[in-house]
């Protein structure tokens, strides 16, 4: 093992030994794998703004710089890294003759199962992949809107139509229809208010047109200025929520918590009253009085 | 050899202009402002290419390039010298047409401007008349057979400014021809072997400093009814 | 002058490189750590060497650079050659550059190659200097918008933040690859900016005095533009954007010699190559989560040096 090999050596048993270079992939092989497979992380999980993973158990995990010669120092079997590896890093790995298995960003939930199982082989722990799968489709099931398994009970909210929602991250962009947080927004409950105009990944909505044009709910994942005006606040008959950002980046476990936040978020939200004012004018809540409802009374 | 202009012609600023002029004289340009002075200078200098009309060397079209640079030597009006260099060091730059260091060409030269004593120093300390010496003895260390200089007393004082013209009369003395662009009349009728007096882009007058820039000349070119009062070699003007 | 600088600076770069070696994330221990020969012949000494092709090609060009504009405050961005790499260089992230290891770098001389060629066309034959300045800083200020626009269109975040980040320059995980890229190429350019010499060393006389000492100004403009070129267009392909070296080393030499701009080019590149070499082994020895980006840190001891210098100017009254 001392400076003659050029190749990660086959694995040694069924659990070889595994270098993380993404936070997405910590996360899973944490559940996937025996902590003394997992010879480092990335730095990522080890700051609290980046994580995809509990901080206590990432800073247990020795972390990287993501560097080759940290790599190359810890000798694993397998190195595990994500789509965005910088181009001297990759070229570095392919020159050395170092195999790199990547996973790219999950665009929905057969990918992030295919991811899952993927990583679970290559830990040789594939029992634990179905057991990671079956605690998120678990989560996924008690989240879902519209059905409701008989052996839980179901708040009044979940049997009613899709809400509006305009899902909104830092930068004012909006994630397109082919997205893992699309797909869960979808699951639980909410309409894509960016998508029914038309617009795709990336997308830039400005406040004004927010205003102009409100969906049922805001949701922020993110906490600069545009995102949390004080004037979303205000919206007659807009919810503000916020969603950590660090929900929107990876699949695995963090699946587990992005449903329960949203299906939290969708509780939050009462059925409107059928023909009742939305996105409105401001009014001023000390001194307006409260809109009347409309006269016809018609229940829901 | 012989520097020789014929029908010289700059657009706006020259007009069929031919002269010649031999070495081992020192040659005045005179005349009032935008009579083209700097402008006939440069054509000589090989710096501008007239529109019409050639500048000859020794009777052969001026050579172009390092050639040129190792037999004409031009000292511009404005002396900037952007480097903090030494006096030896500015001075050896006068060698670079000739791709050698030439230290006895540079120490000569010093020697001739009489700053071989500061050889060391630094540009930035010198005083104005050591400073245009210094940029005198950059153009003597490529030892040129013309020197053609570009109003090279204007920020001097009187004092050195006939030390200069000294300098300048050792050098016509060694064999070199010398071409000064001046403003100063007097200095021109006491100091230089020979005028020529340009009004608005043509010759109007070529001979010597009394021919040229005799009274009738001065209010002919100048505009002024001036005396002139004195001696010969000590002459001064008085103008009404 | 009492240090001479050629010597000196080899001298120190004869003990610096030895010692670069040992600088890393990593403690080498030669019997215990796995794959120690690796990290040092694969990764640590290239991209040593590299430290030393990329500092020489900026420093040689920083000093050709301000011998030509005849300013102390000259950076060889100014020609706009470093942005039109950069801008190449973020053409290639569009382009899937993971498709080969060399398409960025081939990409990056590209765009050097599209600046050059520009700033002749402008600056061209008048070969004056103050259109020739003026020429460069609109380039740069282009290749800058375009690359602002490239960066802005990026699918997501983390396609952004990869070009932003290769932007900020850095040696990291560099090899014999770049080394064999960059190395012919910085050589050339140098060959071409010590060509220069004699030119600039008449123009400190003024532009009118340099042509009457036999200075073509378009042969003079033609060797600045081909050596800088070449020199910072192969240091950004293999390294990004590293500033100020060309603007600090200059400086930090010229007193060491007669001050003539010829006399500056060679002693520049060796200073210019110690200066990035022990930049880079800072970056990779201070214990921060990953390691500092090359260009980051230059900036952090340059800004201060240029204040540095700024003041000292004022207080001799010299500019």
């Amino acid at each position: 093992m001392w400076g003659c090999s050029q190749a990660p050596q086959q694995a040694t048993g069924e659990h070889p030994t595994i270098v993380s270079l993404n936070p997405c992939t910590d996360a899973i092989l944490a559940e996937v794998a025996d902590p003394a497979q997992l010879l480092a992380i990335s730095h990522y999980s080890h700051d609290p703004r980046a994580t995809s993973m509990p901080l206590g158990q990432a800073r247990r995990l020795h972390a990287t710089g993501g560097t080759v010669e940290e790599v190359l120092a810890l000798d694993p079997d397998v190195v595990v890294a994500g789509a965005f590896l910088p181009p001297a890093t990759a070229q570095a790995f392919d020159r050395l003759g170092i195999d790199v298995e990547t996973f790219g960003i999950v665009p929905d939930l057969a990918e992030n199962a295919t991811q899952i199982r993927r990583l679970a082989a290559l830990a040789g722990h594939p029992e634990r992949g179905e057991a990671l799968l079956a605690r998120i489709d678990e989560a996924l099931a008690r989240a879902r809107h519209d059905a409701c398994p008989e052996r839980l009970a179901c708040p009044a909210s979940r049997r009613g139509p899709k809400v509006d929602a305009l899902l909104w991250q830092t930068g004012g962009i909006v994630p397109g229809e082919a997205t893992l947080i699309a797909r869960l927004l979808a699951h639980t409950g909410f309409a894509s208010h960016s998508a029914a105009r038309g617009l795709g990944q990336g997308a830039y909505v400005p406040l004004e047109r927010v205003l102009a044009d409100p969906p049922q709910v805001v949701i922020a994942a993110g906490s600069e200025r545009m995102l949390t005006h004080p004037v979303l606040r205000g919206l007659v008959g807009v919810h503000y929520e916020r969603l950590d950002p660090s929900l929107l980046y990876c699949g695995g476990p963090t699946v587990v918590r992005a449903v329960e936040r949203l299906a939290e978020i969708r509780a939050r939200i009462p059925l409107p009253p059928a023909g009742g004012p939305r996105g409105g004018p401001l009014r001023d809540e000390r001194t307006d009085p409260p809109p009347t409802p409309p006269a016809s009374g018609r229940g829901a | 050899m012989t520097l020789a202009a014929r029908a010289l012609t700059v657009a706006k600023r020259l007009a069929d202009v031919s002269v010649s002029l031999e070495p081992g004289r020192i040659t005045a340009i005179c005349g009032p402002n935008g009579a083209g002075k700097s402008t006939l200078l440069q054509c000589l200098a090989g710096l501008i290419e007239p529109d019409g009309g050639q500048v000859l060397l020794g009777g052969a079209p001026l050579p172009p390039g390092r050639e040129r640079a190792q037999r004409i030597g031009y000292l511009p009006q404005v002396g900037e010298v952007a480097w903090d260099l030494s006096v030896a060091g500015l001075a050896a730059l006068g060698r670079l047409p000739h791709g050698d260091r030439g230290e006895a060409q540079v120490a000569a030269a010093l020697a001739a401007v009489d700053l071989a004593h500061l050889a060391l120093r630094p540009v930035s300390t010198l005083s104005g008349g050591e400073r245009a010496r210094a940029l005198l003895a950059r153009v003597l260390a490529g030892e040129p057979g013309w020197i053609l200089a570009d109003e090279p007393l204007a920020a001097l004082d009187l004092a050195h400014q006939l030390a200069l013209l000294a300098r300048l009369r050792e050098a016509a003395d060694r064999g070199a021809g010398v071409v000064l662009v001046l403003h100063d009349l007097a200095l021109a009728m006491n100091h230089v072997d020979g005028v020529l007096v340009l009004d608005r882009g043509t010759l109007a007058a070529d001979g010597t400093p009394a021919e040229a820039l005799s009274e009738d000349a001065i209010a002919r070119v100048w505009g002024l009814t001036a005396r002139w009062l004195g001696e010969p070699g000590a002459r001064a003007l008085t103008a009404s | 002058m009492m240090i001479r600088p050629i010597p000196l600076f080899t001298l120190l770069l004869v003990l610096a490189i030895p010692l670069s070696l040992l600088a890393g994330r990593v403690w080498l221990d030669p019997w215990t750590t796995p794959n120690a020969a690796v990290i040092l012949a694969q990764l640590r000494l290239p991209r040593a060497l590299l430290a030393l092709i990329v500092g020489a090609g900026l420093g040689a060009a920083g000093a050709a650079m301000q011998g030509y504009l005849r300013n102390p405050l000259a950076d060889p961005g100014l020609f706009g050659i470093a942005p039109g790499a950069a801008l190449g260089a973020v053409a290639s992230f569009w382009f899937g550059y993971a498709a080969s290891a060399w398409l960025l770098p081939v990409f990056a001389l590209v765009g050097a190659g599209g600046a050059m060629a520009l700033l002749a066309l402008i600056a061209g034959r008048s070969a004056g200097i103050a259109l020739f300045t003026l020429a460069g800083m609109m380039i740069a200020s282009l290749a800058g918008a375009l690359m602002s626009l490239a960066i802005s269109l990026a699918p997501n975040a983390f396609a952004m933040s990869e070009i932003v980040t290769w932007l900020m320059g850095a040696l990291t995980d560099r090899g014999w690859t770049e080394v064999r890229l960059a190395a012919p190429l910085t050589l050339a350019g140098i060959v071409l900016l010590r060509l220069a010499g004699p030119g600039l060393d008449a123009l400190t006389l003024g532009e009118p005095a340099a042509r009457s000492l036999g200075v073509s100004p378009a042969r003079l403009q033609a060797l600045l533009i081909l050596g800088t070129g070449l020199t910072v267009g192969s240091g950004v392909a293999v390294a990004g954007i590293v500033g100020f070296v060309g603007l600090i080393v200059p400086h930090l030499v010229r007193p060491l010699t007669d001050r003539r701009p010829s006399a500056l080019i060679v002693p520049s590149a060796l200073a210019g190559a110690l200066l990035v070499l022990v930049a880079d082994c800072v970056c990779r020895v201070l214990p921060l989560v990953t390691e500092l980006r090359l260009g980051i840190a230059l900036s952090l001891v340059g800004a201060p040096f240029f204040l540095w210098l700024l003041l000292r100017m004022r207080r001799e009254a010299w500019l």
